[in-house]
């Protein structure tokens, strides 16, 4: 999943800023897209993540900043000049035609010949598993079908990015993560580029390539779902990813050759293997330690290494999972207890050991 | 100890029979009597007309209907009406539409002041624009003698103009609340699949308002055959249906001919009313919800940019100087004749004497029209009764009604016993309460619809009686609407002209009867003076209003003329 240096983005994001009279909602981003891959913006509402989506789409003139889609500046193009689709939140599809229609609406906009139109909407309808259903009208599909009418519109005229606006927000659970696994095998398989909004994290985690976490008109931090979950940037987008306990300590000494550190805190002393460089001796640090990476036993005899002792005050069972707070000192630590066969004999416990793990990355506080 | 209390409750109980009774039958009872009133007052003077118009000397007759159909003045004018109604809906129409598009679509600066010119005759008068086009155009009109034109006001040309100028705010106000609620993605879509701006206003924007526009279409057809100021006044020698049956029964006392008359303009407004409700019931394009987004301005081409700007230009131009050439009028005692100025028309006796009248008769007829318009909407709202669907469509349906009908039923219903009306105020007040009992029910029904019965639920699972609940619930929470109701009949009944002007008794003048009685008589400066303090009026309702719907959240869904 690394940049491929050879090949060239198929979007990029120069600079760009936007003002809606005074509010700056975008305050300067950069990005490249490589061809083919699937981008999410993420991040709370209010971040920016949807007026970039129409920036691109082209639906909202931009500030300052340049657009270049496939080697070519669209700053200026109207949507209909410009070759990204767009996939609205609420599908947009036009309810007084039938759903060949909607899909062939594109192609017919673009004169296409009657016969070759047919052709590419069945094509289109069996792609989306909807080949029966050409003939009905809008408003006599469920919500998960609607989904897949706009998305096959949105492919018919194969764009050279694909932008979807919050597609699934408006499906139920269960529907949301089938249509999720759908639309990410089919991107694939087409190998289409796309730029996903969401402001759902683990959606956004679920089907990219690359997450753009953004916050208050910037971007965060931009990785794969990987990278954004382990070593996230800062305290927002460790926070922001998934739950976090975060711990302050100070690095005391760090052994070159094993890379590992160890780092002072007020429970004493942890041993942490480092997977980033850009921490040194003295540095006060916060520890991004995750629920599920912990390890809870019972009792706590012996001093073992990393191990802290703690109070486990509630302990939550909910079948796969169980959901233990541990105080420590007067500190909360959420734990994530899965497969939690022996849960009964935490029911009653209360004083527990608590073991840190030694991948714990490390956020180097701002002086 | 609970069998003591029970018992105790029980007894005090059926203390009161009457109570008890009242608790379990109050709907019922309300829609009854509500029913009552409605057959009385609404359906009683139609089918007095209906009866006039079938019953001559020696009983039921044919005749009347026959003269009409045989006489040729006849046919014209049901055919000039027909045609006026034609026009006016289609040029409304085309111009309210472009009106919409642009405050809805078009650049941000241009909305606003758009929207505000194109809702001005809402404040004034509909005869507003008949006494502006005499003032500009008429025999000693100030543009007739500046350019010495011969071109003829009085006739159909003129009538249509001073129409379609008083009837763009209610074709703008219902296209563009349709406009409104066309999600803005739909447009955008097709943008985004190639669309061209033409091509979306031609295979999305346009199929999709169409419900909308025939909608709005019908309505503005039947309220333009049947209204009466701008026909009368500006009409001449040209017959209109309306006005020739004001001069049927003013003029030659023959109440058989102006009853065919009221039926044949009837008719087409019934047969619309009843499309209107059964043939476009539900025919909504609905599209799932999604976070409304307000329609960004785009790059309109200049194709469909020009002709726009120009038909919303000249129009919101037209209605401004009309409005401002009445504003001006009132202070000359004829603009363009005499070159004094003048504060005599405001002061003069007749006119003051006519505006108080106006306001007592209006005050009267709206505290009895909220009243029974909260009511009713309640009872058409949460009751479940056989009938429910009449008193709807009846209380609704005043506003299809020719005013010139419910003036003529009126005087054949009330002018003697059982009930003689006529001669007095009540006549006035009764005939402008059933017929703008639209405004008043609608506004009780949007509110309504704002309240949860499960609020009225807990009320009553918190150990309240149904009588209790409605005092202490209902009609607090309604009281928004009854005062919306309040003004919104107060408003339209001081400047309504068509009925009244068939019931004002000689010595008691309303407004709308003395600045139409001046401007026939080209007394210009009285009659722009008193139009203006009718405007003044109001417009400081319309204040009151917008500062009540923005505490109370009523909201634009009680736009005065919005139709079901």
């Amino acid at each position: 999943m690394s940049m491929n240096a050879n090949e060239k983005p198929m979007l990029i994001l120069k600079d760009i800023h936007k003002f809606y009279g005074n509010n700056e909602v975008l305050k300067g981003v950069s990005l490249e897209v490589r061809k083919g891959e699937l981008v999410t913006f993420v991040g709370p509402s209010g971040c920016g993540k949807t007026t970039l989506l129409r920036l691109i789409g082209g639906f909202t003139d931009i500030s300052s900043g340049d657009i270049i889609l496939d080697g070519q500046r669209i700053n200026d193009l109207p949507p209909n000049l410009r070759d990204t689709r767009i996939c609205f939140q609420n599908y947009a599809l036009f309810p007084h035609m039938t759903v060949a229609e909607n899909v062939g609406y594109g192609l017919k906009i673009n004169k296409w010949p009657k016969d070759k139109i047919a052709a590419r909407v069945h094509e289109l309808l069996e792609m989306v598993e909807l080949d029966e259903f050409g003939d009905r009208m809008i408003d006599k599909l469920s919500g998960g079908q609607q989904q897949r009418v706009a998305f096959a519109r949105a492919l018919s005229l194969e764009p050279k990015v694909l932008l979807l606006d919050e597609p699934l927000s408006n499906l139920d659970a269960n529907l949301r993560l089938v249509m999720r696994e759908e639309i990410r095998k089919l991107q694939e398989r087409l190998h289409i580029t796309t730029v996903f909004v969401t402001h759902d994290q683990f959606e956004a985690m679920a089907i990219s390539d690359r997450l753009v976490v953004m916050k208050n008109g910037l971007i965060e931090q931009v990785g794969t779902p990987i990278e954004i979950y382990e070593r996230p940037a800062n305290e927002f987008i460790a926070g922001f990813v998934g739950y976090v306990n975060f711990m302050d300590g100070r690095i005391e000494s760090i052994d070159k050759t094993t890379c590992n550190a160890v780092v002072h805190t007020e429970y004493g002393q942890l041993m942490i293997t480092l997977e980033q460089d850009d921490v040194k001796t003295g540095d006060d640090v916060l520890m991004v330690i995750r629920p599920e990476s912990v390890s809870l036993s019972l009792d706590c005899q012996d001093k073992r290494q990393n191990v802290i002792c703690g109070t486990l005050v509630s302990y939550m069972y909910a079948g796969s999972i169980a959901k233990c707070t541990v105080m420590i000192g007067n500190k909360k630590m959420i734990i994530d207890q899965y497969n939690p066969r022996d849960a009964q004999q935490f029911l009653h416990a209360a004083k527990v050991e608590v073991e840190i793990p030694r991948s714990v990355h490390l956020l180097k506080k701002k002086k | 100890m609970a069998a003591a209390e029970l018992s105790v409750k029980l007894q005090s109980s059926s203390g009161s029979k009457v109570k008890d009774f009242l608790n379990a039958n109050l709907v019922n009872i309300l829609a009854a009597v509500l029913f009552l009133l409605l057959a009385f007052f609404l359906l009683f003077p139609i089918v007095m007309v209906l009866l006039k118009s079938l019953r001559g000397a020696e009983g039921f007759t044919l005749q009347y209907y026959k003269a009409f159909f045989s006489k040729q003045y006849y046919f014209q004018s049901l055919y000039n009406t027909l045609l006026l109604g034609a026009i006016n809906t289609v040029v409304c129409l085309v111009i309210g539409f472009c009106l919409a598009y642009m405050t809805t679509r078009g650049p941000w600066i241009l909305r606003k002041p758009l929207k505000l010119i194109s809702l001005i005759p809402l404040i004034a008068p509909p005869y507003l624009f008949a006494l502006s086009l005499i003032i500009m155009f008429g025999r000693n009109g100030l543009i007739t003698k500046m350019f010495d034109l011969h071109w003829q006001l009085y006739g159909f040309s003129g009538v249509v103009i001073s129409q379609t100028l008083a009837f763009i705010p209610l074709a703008f106000m219902m296209i563009e609340s349709t406009l409104m609620s066309l999600n803005p993605n739909l447009e955008e879509s097709a943008y985004d699949m190639g669309a061209s701006e033409a091509t979306i206003l031609r295979t999305i924007t346009i199929p999709l308002l169409a419900p909308g526009l025939l909608k709005a279409g019908l309505l503005i057809f039947v309220m333009t055959i049947a209204e009466f100021g701008n026909a009368a006044i500006l009409g001449g020698r040209t017959p209109f249906l309306a006005p020739d049956t004001y001069t049927m029964i003013t003029g030659e006392s023959d109440f058989n001919m102006g009853s065919v008359l009221s039926v044949i303009l009837i008719a087409p407004c019934i047969l619309i009313f009843f499309i209107h409700n059964y043939l476009l019931e539900g025919k909504k394009f609905t599209t799932i919800g999604g976070k409304p987004v307000a329609s960004e301005p785009r790059k309109i081409t200049p194709l469909i940019k020009v002709p726009f700007m120009i038909i919303t230009t000249v129009a919101a131009g037209a209605i401004f100087i009309c409005f401002a050439i009445v504003f001006i009028a009132s202070f000359y005692k004829i603009l363009g004749v005499t070159h004094n100025i003048t504060l005599a028309n405001y002061l003069d006796f007749t006119s003051n004497q006519s505006i108080y009248n106006s306001i007592r008769v209006s005050f009267v007829a709206a505290l009895i029209g909220a009243v029974i318009g909260v009511l009713l909407a309640y009872v058409i709202v949460r009751g479940k009764f056989f009938g429910r669907t009449f008193i709807e469509m009846a209380s609704l349906s005043g506003f299809a009604l020719p005013g010139t009908v419910l003036g003529i039923g009126y005087l054949l219903a009330f002018s003697a016993p059982p009930l003689k009306l006529t001669g007095g105020i009540m006549i006035l007040a009764l005939n402008c309460v059933f017929r703008f009992l639209a405004v008043g029910v609608e506004a009780g029904i949007s509110k309504l619809h704002q309240i949860h019965i499960e609020i009225e639920e807990a009320s009553a699972d918190l150990g309240a009686s149904f009588l209790t609940t409605f005092y202490r619930i209902v009609l607090p929470i309604m009281f928004p609407a009854f005062i919306a109701g309040f003004l919104y009949t107060f408003m339209t009944a001081i400047v309504s002209l068509s009925a009244v002007v068939f019931l004002v008794s000689p010595g008691f003048d309303l407004a709308a009867v003395k600045i139409f009685d001046a401007a026939v008589y080209g007394e210009i400066g009285i009659a722009s003076a008193t139009t203006m303090k009718l405007v003044l009026i109001v417009m400081i309702c319309m204040m009151i209003l917008n500062f009540i719907s923005k505490k109370t959240r009523l909201g634009s869904s009680m736009a005065p003329t919005k139709p079901t």
